[in-house]
């Protein structure tokens, strides 16, 4: 499969689970039902991400297509370096690599599969698997830069 | 190949909305084989040069060269004092002073790294709009990140496993974040988004040791990187190296001014200019 499938595959795989909390989710400080948010993720991220988050492999290295394999979400990936208000964007938007000599986005768009409060959810999941310090250098990150006011 | 830099410099020159940085030399730790640098500043338009620890600037495309004055903890009997004459902003930084900053074009200097774990910086960049955003790079540590202008800094990434010895902030569009870091170390040019999702390596580069990389102002994507075996040139950000077959010496600092003049220094810091995108150049003999 390409990777594009795998992705979107990997997140579409989520979509469904957090439909409940949608309008009334919490913050990214509150308790943001990371279990809601570990089953989203195993529906919609897992494919491409890994069950445990552990990435695909070579994932710091473009393929030959220029396009860069989904990251590890854990305490050796990157996910942690970012702000609430850009992982939100990251889910929602996609992202495309200026490399990716595809016309495939890197990271797929999941604005039209998860409503905001999933999305919140699912990235609220991701923090439980960072380390301590990474959890505080994030939460030191989205100071100013929280989940953008639209998805509460 | 040398190792890291025991002394490095250099500057920044900082106005409305606008952050130019001034590479300063690097070095080899072992054979103390200082580098000249040289930056374009863009508000100014002019020249920044560090050469023999000494800060250079010039408004006249290198005819003529004036000194800046540095903080006494770099004026190691080798340094030229010189009045002050301009309004902007300048940062100076290396290993044996860490990062100051002038304000008033080096009259006067004062420590910006309070918050950095040790003044051992041996690479330096500020952030190509974001005026008060700066990188510091901490030998055997890491990078930090100042978004006050030096009043506070934090940890942001361990950098490439190989020494750095230049690190340039470049708009290039396409990142997550801001923009893009290059960072040069002996054997390659490296590229993280300035979010530092990880740096991956650039084009494939035929050298054996790399010197400094430049881009375009208004065409980021055109990148120039100086090797010991000539200036190659990307269109595309580094994704891919073209070399330029020119007359060029061995550039062992670059920078580019508007419309892509190509200025660069050789390892004795003599100035030469190209208005050909690398393929002919001209040496601009001191004044």
């Amino acid at each position: 499969m390409r990777n594009r499938g795998v992705l979107v595959t990997t997140w579409l795989l989520l979509s469904t689970a957090g439909q409940a909390m949608a309008d009334d989710a919490p913050l990214s400080h509150d308790a943001s039902q990371p279990i809601e948010g570990e089953q989203i993720y195993q529906q919609h991220c897992a494919s491409c991400h890994g069950i445990d988050g552990e990435g695909m492999p070579n994932w710091q290295r473009p393929n030959a297509m220029g396009e860069l394999p989904a990251p590890p979400h854990g305490p050796e990936g990157h996910t942690w370096k970012h702000s609430d208000a850009m992982l939100y964007r990251m889910v929602s938007e996609g992202w495309r690599d200026p490399w990716n000599e595809t016309e495939r986005l890197t990271m797929p768009a999941f604005e039209d599969v998860l409503t905001p409060a999933e999305i919140r959810s699912v990235i609220n999941y991701l923090k439980t698997l960072w380390t301590p310090e990474q959890q505080r250098h994030q939460a030191e990150e989205s100071e100013g830069a929280s989940f953008p006011m639209q998805s509460e | 190949m040398k190792k890291m830099m025991s002394r490095f410099w250099h500057t920044l020159s900082i106005t409305s909305g606008a952050i130019i940085g001034l590479g300063i030399a690097s070095v080899a730790a072992a054979a103390e084989d200082v580098l000249p640098a040289l930056e374009y500043d863009l508000t100014g338009a002019r020249l920044l040069k560090v050469n023999s620890s000494q800060l250079f600037e010039s408004t006249n495309g290198g005819d003529s060269w004036q000194a800046i004055p540095l903080p006494e903890a770099v004026r190691t009997g080798q340094l030229v004092v010189a009045p002050a004459a301009a309004e902007q902003t300048l940062y100076i930084a290396g290993p044996s002073i860490g990062v100051q900053r002038s304000d008033d074009n080096g009259d006067s200097w004062y420590r910006v790294d309070e918050g950095l774990p040790s003044r051992n910086v041996i690479a330096f960049s500020a952030h190509r709009h974001q005026v008060e955003t700066l990188y510091a790079k901490i030998a055997d540590d890491g990078i930090y990140q100042s978004d006050d202008a030096g009043e506070s800094w934090r940890k942001k990434d361990s950098g490439p496993v190989q020494p750095v010895r230049r690190l340039v902030h470049s708009d290039m569009e396409g990142s997550m974040q801001t923009g893009w870091l290059y960072a040069v170390s002996d054997d390659a040019v490296r590229l993280s988004m300035d979010c530092f999702c990880g740096w991956r390596p650039t084009g494939e580069l035929d050298a054996d040791t790399v010197y400094d990389v430049a881009y375009e102002f208004d065409e980021p994507e055109r990148v120039y990187v100086a090797t010991d075996r000539g200036l190659w040139v990307s269109d595309n950000g580094g994704k891919a190296w073209l070399r330029i077959e020119g007359d060029a010496p061995e550039l062992v600092a670059i920078t580019l001014a508007p419309e892509g003049t190509l200025y660069g220094l050789d390892r004795v810091g003599e100035l030469v200019r190209s208005n050909d995108q690398g393929r002919n150049w001209r040496a601009i003999p001191d004044a």
